[in-house]
């Protein structure tokens, strides 16, 4: 089935996303940006400009460019632009065709269906108006939604039963206020309320003029008057807003602001969250009636709102957000982007319209701890991470730790913390029958098949043999949401100490390799090393074997630099000998033995196949059902 | 004689059913067994899916570190240098080098500005920021630059902030 986007078609930006995978994911413009301007335009020649292109030309084609048409929907109002009226749909219509445009860029397909969004408070004329934009633009607009409702959605608010929310939307030019209640699904809207002239501009306005009177006061230039300047100024309360959500004072530092008689200025000012709050004050205060009036009408207290959603950009601010908090006595919901919080609605509803969020909403586990297996010296070896969707198989190839080792031990795992001790046994069997051979040599097949219904077949396999032992473990992806949160806590806990612990072991397990290859090279090249160089040899071994007796980590680490040394002294001899002897023998390198734990083999290739999934027909019928 | 065969023909329809029946269950089991495959397989594909989508997002994660990782580097080399210049008495010629060696790495980097005075306006390289009415000038000139735009290879990087001439009527 093709894609449904979801389009905000905004007074000044429109947005659109889809549902891909099951998750939202906003359209970026051809431009690169995550919004469309709704700006339109004819040039002198003629030719159509809509979005960012349209907007950079604005001023210096005031007569061929029309904007905030949103305000003219459902009016007979018409735009004469280069000597040809338009109706307000036209030109809507050309913003949509843009993002139509951009969006199958984006996608790589065909667009045709859509859900647009549009103000609660909206009437039947303004709806018809809208729909009738996108007919023309060529979608198919299979919905038109409320704003406020789609903000909502992008909250998932309408899985959660009963419930009355407002939604705050204070955006650049407008802040519109909706209370509604929703029940199975369905979105009434009982009020709005809201301020047409009061928006995030009128801040970014108060702070240039704060700014440019403190630079006036000191250097008597007005920094509003040039183009140049002001532009400065602008960008840098951008700057400094967003500096100051974080933290308590900003430094405004404009170097060669201006020149005056020949000097050069450097505007430098000190703002203070204090300070800015002073000034956006009296704007962030005009927000508040609405709130109260959109609640009277709705005949609700605050107390009974279940949740408040922020739209729009200015919500960013802190102190827009105790506002809200102050008015509606809760926290305010601003966990989706409030600037693609209703256009990622909009993709949500379009996406159960299209079926994308039915399919992808079979709902799959995920792994909540990681899986592993516990490997020489104690370490915990991992499988499976934490947060692996299952059904999902993984499997390593693993070896033995001694010579003529016949039997593997499989200590399944669960935790995050590095050694196995320390997390939870799920379950160990034995493979039996492995074929006396020197270690590191015989390769074992662990492999962890989690199905659908979380439960984990355990599988060992002796590659050589074909010899396989297996166990089944229950309940690997259902844990108690305490005990996961206690498991993680515990693992980040003692994070440093576990690091040192495991460091140790590994130190151990190569000074261990060591010895052992240490061993063999002495028994097999025993007539090729000189004397000096065995003495050597042995002496290194000695010392080594010794401190393994012992827990001095750093002893050990030592002696196994120590044998290191002794055994490439030896061994390049012997290299060196055999060159000029012309003779070119199989060397024995140093690195040899340390495949203890064999090698990742990656992903699972070839690999039998044989899941038990009981309940699987009952779960297929009730997603047909749905 | 044939009282007996419509008996017969009955065993005859029941047997067959029965195998017809037979064959049914058989080929039901079948489908089910098939049914339970596929749909493992699906949900398997789905998980991988959904795994690989969380990869990625590491990935992702992981490139994005290591972009700002390189261009922060280039950063701290500028700001030493800056600072030395800064207690230097007579700054003007390594702050020239210094420049030099900005304005190379820029270059390098594919960047290039957009000289903009005097031309006729572009939307697809420009922003008019402000008209100024004057008459004497071509009409949609550019008059002035308030903030340097910028090509990165092909594609604009940041458009130039411009005062555009109208000519008075």
């Amino acid at each position: 089935m093709s894609k449904i986007i979801g389009i905000d078609l905004g007074t000044t930006n429109s947005e659109a996303a889809y549902i891909e995978a099951g998750k939202p994911v906003v359209i970026k413009s051809v431009e690169g940006q995550p919004y469309f301007p709704s700006v339109v335009a004819f040039t002198k020649t003629g030719e159509m400009l809509v979005g960012e292109a349209a907007k950079r030309q604005a001023v210096t084609n005031t007569e061929g460019t029309v904007q905030r048409i949103k305000r003219k929907m459902g009016t007979n109002e018409k735009v004469n632009l280069r000597g040809k009226n338009y109706t307000p749909q036209q030109i809507s219509a050309f913003i949509l065709q843009k993002i139509k445009k951009d969006a199958e860029d984006f996608l790589g397909e065909k667009i045709t269906d859509a859900v647009i969004t549009v103000p609660a408070y909206f009437n039947d004329d303004q709806r018809q108006a809208t729909k009738d934009a996108g007919a023309i633009a060529g979608f198919n607009v299979k919905r038109i939604i409320n704003e406020p409702t789609a903000a909502a959605l992008a909250y998932g608010l309408d899985k959660e039963g009963d419930q009355k929310i407002a939604v705050y939307d204070f955006g650049g030019g407008t802040l519109d206020v909706t209370i509604m209640e929703v029940g199975g699904g369905v979105f009434e809207v009982l009020s709005t309320s809201g301020d047409t002239q009061l928006g995030g501009s009128d801040m970014d306005r108060a702070l240039v003029d704060y700014i440019a009177e403190e630079f006036k006061s000191r250097h008597g230039v007005d920094l509003r008057k040039e183009p140049k300047t002001l532009q400065r100024v602008l960008e840098a309360v951008e700057t400094a807003k967003i500096e100051l959500s974080s933290t308590l004072q900003t430094d405004i530092n404009l170097p060669y602001i201006y020149v005056v008689t020949g000097e050069p200025k450097h505007l430098e000012l000190k703002l203070t969250r204090t300070k800015l709050e002073e000034i956006i004050s009296p704007i962030v205060q005009r927000s508040e009636k609405p709130c109260r009036q959109a609640l009277q009408d709705a005949k609700l207290k605050p107390e009974d709102i279940d949740h408040v959603v922020l739209v729009g950009g200015v919500t960013r601010m802190q102190m827009v957000q105790k506002k809200v908090e102050e008015i509606f006595k809760q926290k305010p919901k601003r966990e989706v982007d409030p600037m693609e919080c209703v256009a990622i609605g909009a993709a949500i509803q379009a996406g159960v319209l299209s079926g994308a969020i039915e399919k992808d909403i079979v709902l799959l586990d995920v792994t909540p701890l990681t899986l592993s297996i516990e490997t020489l010296g104690g370490v915990a070896t991992p499988l499976i991470d934490r947060n692996t969707t299952v059904p999902t198989k993984k499997s390593k190839v693993f070896s033995t730790a001694a010579d003529n080792q016949t039997s593997v031990e499989i200590n399944v795992l669960q935790g995050e913390r590095p050694m196995a001790a320390d997390n939870k046994s799920l379950g160990r069997f034995h493979l039996d029958g492995i074929l006396p051979a020197p270690r590191g040599l015989p390769q074992i097949e662990v492999s962890f098949d989690i199905d659908v219904n979380g439960i984990m077949n355990v599988s060992a396999k002796d590659l050589g043999t074909g010899k396989e032992q297996s166990i089944h473990i229950t309940g690997s992806t259902k844990l108690s949401d305490s005990e996961i949160e206690r498991m993680r806590n515990e693992a980040k806990e003692h994070e440093e100490e576990d690091k040192k612990r495991k460091e140790k072991i590994e130190i151990r397990n190569v000074a261990d390799s060591l010895v052992h290859s240490t061993e063999k090279a002495l028994e097999e090249l025993k007539d090729k090393f000189s004397s000096d160089d065995k003495q050597n040899l042995e002496k290194a071994l000695k010392d080594l074997r010794e401190a393994l007796t012992g827990d001095n980590t750093e002893v050990i680490k030592e002696k196994t630099d120590a044998l290191t040394q002794a055994f490439q002294k030896a061994s390049t001899a012997i290299y060196q000998q055999a060159a000029q002897q012309y003779q070119q023998q199989p060397g024995q390198g140093s690195s040899q033995g340390e495949s203890w734990q064999g090698q990742p083999t990656g992903d699972d290739s070839t690999i039998n196949a044989d899941y038990k999934v009981k309940g699987e027909k009952k779960k297929k019928n009730d997603e047909d059902a749905e | 004689m044939p009282t007996k065969k419509p008996t017969n023909t009955k065993k005859n329809i029941q047997e067959s059913a029965q195998h017809a029946i037979t064959k049914l269950e058989e080929e039901n089991t079948q489908l089910q067994k098939e049914l339970m495959e596929k749909n493992d397989k699906y949900l398997r594909t789905l998980a991988d899916f959904q795994n690989y989508q969380k990869r990625m997002e590491k990935e992702l994660q992981a490139q994005k570190e290591d972009i700002k990782k390189k261009y922060l580097l280039e950063l701290l080399d500028l700001t030493e240098l800056l600072k030395k210049s800064y207690e230097d008495p007579n700054p003007k010629s390594g702050l020239k080098l210094l420049l030099e060696n900005l304005e190379k790495f820029l270059e390098k980097e594919g960047i290039t500005y957009i000289d903009c005075k005097g031309k006729p306006f572009n939307y697809q390289l420009h922003n008019a920021v402000s008209t100024l009415e004057q008459s004497d000038c071509v009409d949609g000139t550019i008059l002035d630059e308030i903030k340097k735009g910028y090509l990165l290879g092909e594609k604009l990087l940041r458009p130039a902030h411009v005062i555009v001439a109208k000519k008075k009527p």
